[in-house]
C-alpha cells in the first residue's frame, strides 16, 4: 500500500480522500440501521408489555394456564392458542424437513447441472409468494382435497391413535399444518442447498473411495458436515411457521378451543390476533391480545435460542463450520 | 470495481484491510453522528407535519357561509367504508378522512378522542359505554344493514327457507344434519341432502354477528340464556370461524354443506345468493333493499335517548307482511359538546363537523342518504332522519349552540 503502486487497480490519492469520507458516511448509515433495528425490537417489547399491563395486573399468571378464551365472560387463557401454535408448527416441520432435505440433496448431488439453477430459482420464488396467496390456495384447493381424499384415509388407517378422530371438514389443524409445511419447504430447502454446496469435494470423495453408496455419502459425509446450516434453515422455517397469520387464519377454522384431534378446528396465537385485533367487545380484550403477542414473541425467542443451542452443540468439535 | 477482474493480486483482501482500519477507534463518534441523524430525521418529519396543518382556505356556500375547510377524521366500521368513501369524495366543505379500521377500533378511537367521529355496526355495549369519557357521546343511526343466511348446497336451486328457531338450533348444534325434520318441515318438496351441516360464523367481532345473534336471541330462549347477543359470541366447538364477510363467503363457497351469514350489502355487491327468513307475519322473505327499508319503517322504532343505552334497541322482527326480519342500524358516535371533549377544537371546526353530520343524514339532492341505494345500502327512514337531525342540532361548543350551514 505504498504511494506509486504500479498496479492500475489501485485508487489515486484524490479518490482515496473521497472514499475516506464516503466510508465515514457509509459507516454512519450502517450504524443508524443497526441502532434502528435494536430500537424497533426494544420499542416492540415495551409497547406490548405496557399495552398488556391491564391483563397482567388483572389476571396475573392465570393467563398462562387458563384453558378457555371468552371475552364475554372476561376469561382470557393463552393455552388453546399456545397449543395450536406449537402443534401446527411441529407438524409442519415434521412434514417439511424430510421433503426439504431430500430436495436439497437431489438438487446438489444428483440433479443434472442444467436442472439445478432453474429449480433453485423456482424454489426461491416459492419463498417470496405472499402468505395470503398460500392461504387462499389452501382454502380453495387443499381443503377439499384434505376433506374428501386425505382425511378419510387417515381416519381409517390411523383413527385408532386418536389423532385423527372426529368429523373431518378440511378446515382444521391438520390442513393448517400442511399449508405451513408447504410454506416452510422453500426456506429450508434453499438454505440446506447452500450449506450442502459448501461441503468440500474431498469429504464426498473420501467417502466414495471407501466404497460408500450414494445414500451413505449423503447420510454420513454430506449431511453431518452441512448439519449446522440445515438447522439454521429449519430455524428460519420454524420462525415463519410460528408467526404465520393469514394462511393459517384462512384454513384452521378459527375456534378458540384446545384441539382434541388433528381434525379439530383451532387457533394459533397469530391467527387469534389477526381475527380479534380490530374488534374488541370488552376493555380487557385488547390488553389480552397484546399479552398474547408478547407471549408469541417470547415463544419465538425461546425456540430460536434452543435451536441455536442445538446448532452450537452440533458444531462443537467440527473444525470447519459449513456456511 | 470492474478493474477487480483484471487485478493481479487479490483485491478482496485489500478491501477488508481498509474496512478494519477504519473501524478502529471511531465507534463513539459514529454513534454520536448516528443519534444526530436520527434526531434530524424526526425533526424533519415533525416540521413537515406541522407545515401541513397551517394551510387554510375559505369556502362559501349558496345561502349561508360556512367556515374555512378543515380536516374531519372518522374511524370504525369496515362495512360502511364504501359509503363513507363515496361521501368523502362528494363532500367539498371539509376534507373527510375515514379510516376503515373496524367497529371496535372505531369505538376505541372515539373513546380516546383521536377522531372526530366513530362508526360502528353495533351500538355501544355496557362496558364500552362506561369507558366513554365526559361529556359523553351521541349515538346517531347512520345507515341500515341486514344479516342474511348463505349456504352451499349444490343440489338446490330455489332459496332455502329458514326460521329464527331453526337457525338458532343449527348454530347451537341441535340440528346437525341438512335433512333434519325441522328443516324439512319448512321446506316441503325440497330434497335436502343427508349431510352434516358445516356451521360457519364470523371469527372477528362484527355488527353482522350482533344483528344475527340478536335475532337468534329473540327466536330461541336457550340462545338468549346461554349465548346472548354481542359482536363476538362464545360459539359452540365444532363450528368454523372466518374473518370478515369476505372470509365467511369464501369459506361457505368452497365448503359443500356449509351455512354462514353475511351482511346484505356484501351479499348484493358480490352477488352471493342467500336463503329466505320467516318474518313475524309468517312469510318467508328473501332480503332486498326495499323490504329492509320497509322493515325499519314498520318497526316504528322508539329511539332511546341520544346519550342513553342503545344495546337492546332493535328494528328486527318488524310486523309488516313483506318486512325482512333481521334488519339493523349502523351508528355514528360524536361527543355532545365538542369544546369540552377536545381541548384543540375551535368553533369553526365544530361547525364543520356538525355541517358534515347533517349532510350525511340528509336526503336532499346531493346529500348523504341519496348515495345509499347506488352503493347497495338502505337509506334511513324519515323518522330516523328527523331523530338524527334533532340529535345533531343538540351538539354544542363549550355550551354554546352551533350555527349550521349544510351544503347540498
Amino acid at each position: 500500500m505504498t504511494r506509486g503502486n504500479p498496479f492500475p487497480t489501485f485508487p489515486s490519492r484524490k479518490t482515496r480522500a473521497v472514499s475516506k469520507w464516503g466510508d465515514r458516511i457509509f459507516l454512519v448509515l450502517t450504524a443508524v440501521a443497526a441502532a434502528g433495528l435494536i430500537a424497533v425490537l426494544v420499542a416492540l417489547v415495551v409497547v406490548l408489555y405496557h399495552g398488556s399491563l391491564p391483563t397482567i395486573n388483572a389476571l396475573g399468571l392465570n393467563f398462562l394456564y387458563t384453558l378457555t378464551w371468552n371475552p364475554q365472560g372476561n376469561v382470557y387463557g393463552i393455552v388453546p392458542f399456545a397449543i395450536g401454535t406449537l402443534l401446527t408448527s411441529a407438524i409442519a416441520l415434521l412434514l417439511a424437513i424430510p421433503l426439504s432435505i431430500g430436495a436439497a440433496i437431489f438438487l446438489t448431488q444428483h440433479a443434472p447441472t442444467w436442472l439445478r439453477e432453474p429449480v433453485a430459482q423456482v424454489i426461491q420464488l416459492l419463498a417470496a409468494i405472499p402468505s395470503v396467496v398460500y392461504g387462499f390456495w389452501g382454502l380453495i384447493v387443499l381443503v377439499p382435497i384434505m376433506r374428501y381424499d386425505v382425511d378419510p384415509i387417515l381416519a381409517n388407517v390411523l383413527g385408532w391413535t386418536g389423532w385423527f378422530s372426529g368429523r373431518h371438514i378440511g378446515l382444521d389443524v391438520l390442513t393448517a399444518s400442511v399449508v405451513l409445511s408447504i410454506m416452510t419447504v422453500p426456506t429450508i430447502t434453499a438454505i440446506s442447498k447452500d450449506s450442502i454446496l459448501a461441503v468440500p469435494r474431498s469429504q464426498k470423495e473420501a467417502a466414495l473411495s471407501l466404497g460408500a453408496t450414494d445414500w451413505e455419502v449423503s447420510r454420513r459425509a454430506v449431511i453431518p458436515y452441512a448439519r449446522s446450516g440445515i438447522i439454521a434453515g429449519i430455524v428460519l422455517g420454524l420462525g415463519r411457521a410460528l408467526g404465520e397469520t393469514m394462511a393459517v387464519t384462512l384454513v384452521i377454522g378459527n375456534a378458540n378451543v384446545i384441539p382434541t384431534s388433528l381434525f379439530s378446528q383451532g387457533q394459533t396465537i397469530a391467527s387469534l390476533i389477526a381475527n380479534d385485533f380490530f374488534e374488541q367487545e370488552t376493555p380487557l380484550e385488547l390488553p389480552a391480545l397484546l399479552e398474547a403477542a408478547l407471549f408469541l414473541l417470547i415463544i419465538t425467542l425461546a425456540v430460536n435460542i434452543v435451536a441455536r443451542w442445538i446448532q452450537a452443540r452440533f458444531q462443537a468439535g467440527r473444525a470447519v463450520g459449513a456456511e | 470495481m470492474s478493474s477487480n477482474q483484471t487485478g493481479m493480486n487479490a483485491p478482496a483482501a485489500n478491501q477488508s484491510d481498509t474496512i478494519q482500519r477504519k473501524k478502529g477507534g471511531r465507534g463513539t463518534m459514529i454513534a454520536v453522528i448516528a443519534v444526530v441523524v436520527v434526531i434530524l430525521l424526526i425533526l424533519v418529519v415533525g416540521y413537515s407535519a406541522g407545515w401541513f396543518k397551517s394551510s387554510n382556505s375559505t369556502t362559501n356556500n349558496s345561502g349561508c357561509t360556512s367556515p374555512a375547510s378543515t380536516t374531519i377524521s372518522g374511524a370504525g366500521s369496515t362495512l360502511v367504508a364504501p359509503l363513507m368513501d363515496a361521501w368523502a369524495l362528494s363532500y367539498s366543505a371539509s376534507t373527510v378522512n375515514y379510516a376503515a379500521v373496524g367497529s371496535g377500533a372505531g369505538i376505541s378511537d372515539i373513546t380516546g378522542k383521536t377522531v372526530d367521529f366513530g362508526a360502528s355496526d353495533a351500538p355501544l355495549n355496557p362496558a364500552q359505554r362506561t369507558a366513554i369519557p365526559s361529556p359523553g357521546v351521541l349515538t346517531i343511526p347512520e345507515s341500515i344493514g341486514a344479516a342474511v343466511p348463505i349456504y352451499n348446497l349444490p343440489s338446490l336451486s330455489a332459496p332455502l327457507k329458514f326460521t329464527g328457531q331453526v337457525l338458532a338450533a343449527i348454530y347451537l348444534e341441535d340440528i346437525t344434519n341438512w335433512n333434519d325434520s325441522a328443516l324439512q318441515a319448512i321446506n316441503p318438496g325440497v330434497t335436502l341432502p343427508n349431510a352434516a351441516i358445516v356451521v360457519v360464523h364470523r371469527s372477528d367481532g362484527s355488527g353482522t354477528t350482533f344483528a344475527f345473534s340478536s335475532f337468534l336471541s329473540a327466536s330461541n330462549a336457550t340462545w338468549k340464556n346461554t349465548l346472548g347477543h354481542a359482536t363476538t359470541i362464545n360459539w359452540p366447538s365444532g363450528e368454523v370461524g372466518s374473518k370478515g364477510n369476505s372470509g365467511v363467503t369464501a369459506t361457505v363457497k368452497s365448503t359443500v354443506d356449509a351455512i354462514g351469514y353475511v351482511d346484505i350489502n356484501y351479499a348484493l355487491t358480490n352477488a352471493v345468493s342467500f336463503g329466505a327468513v320467516q318474518n313475524p307475519a309468517g312469510n318467508y322473505i328473501v332480503a332486498n333493499l326495499t323490504n329492509i327499508a320497509s322493515a325499519v319503517k314498520d318497526s316504528n322504532p322508539v329511539f332511546p335517548t341520544p346519550t342513553g343505552d342503545w344495546y337492546n334497541f332493535t328494528v328486527e322482527n318488524a310486523p309488516g307482511a313483506q318486512d325482512y326480519p333481521i334488519a339493523t342500524f349502523t351508528y355514528l358516535f360524536v361527543y355532545t359538546d365538542l369544546g369540552v371533549a377536545y381541548s384543540t377544537y375551535t368553533m369553526d371546526k365544530a361547525q364543520n363537523l356538525v355541517n358534515l353530520l347533517l349532510w350525511m343524514v340528509g336526503d336532499q339532492t346531493g346529500q348523504g342518504q341519496t348515495f345509499a341505494a347506488q352503493n347497495y345500502y338502505v337509506p334511513l327512514s324519515t323518522a330516523a332522519m328527523a331523530f338524527d337531525t334533532s340529535e345533531i342540532n343538540s351538539i354544542t361548543f363549550n355550551g354554546a349552540k352551533i350555527t349550521t350551514c349544510v351544503p347540498s
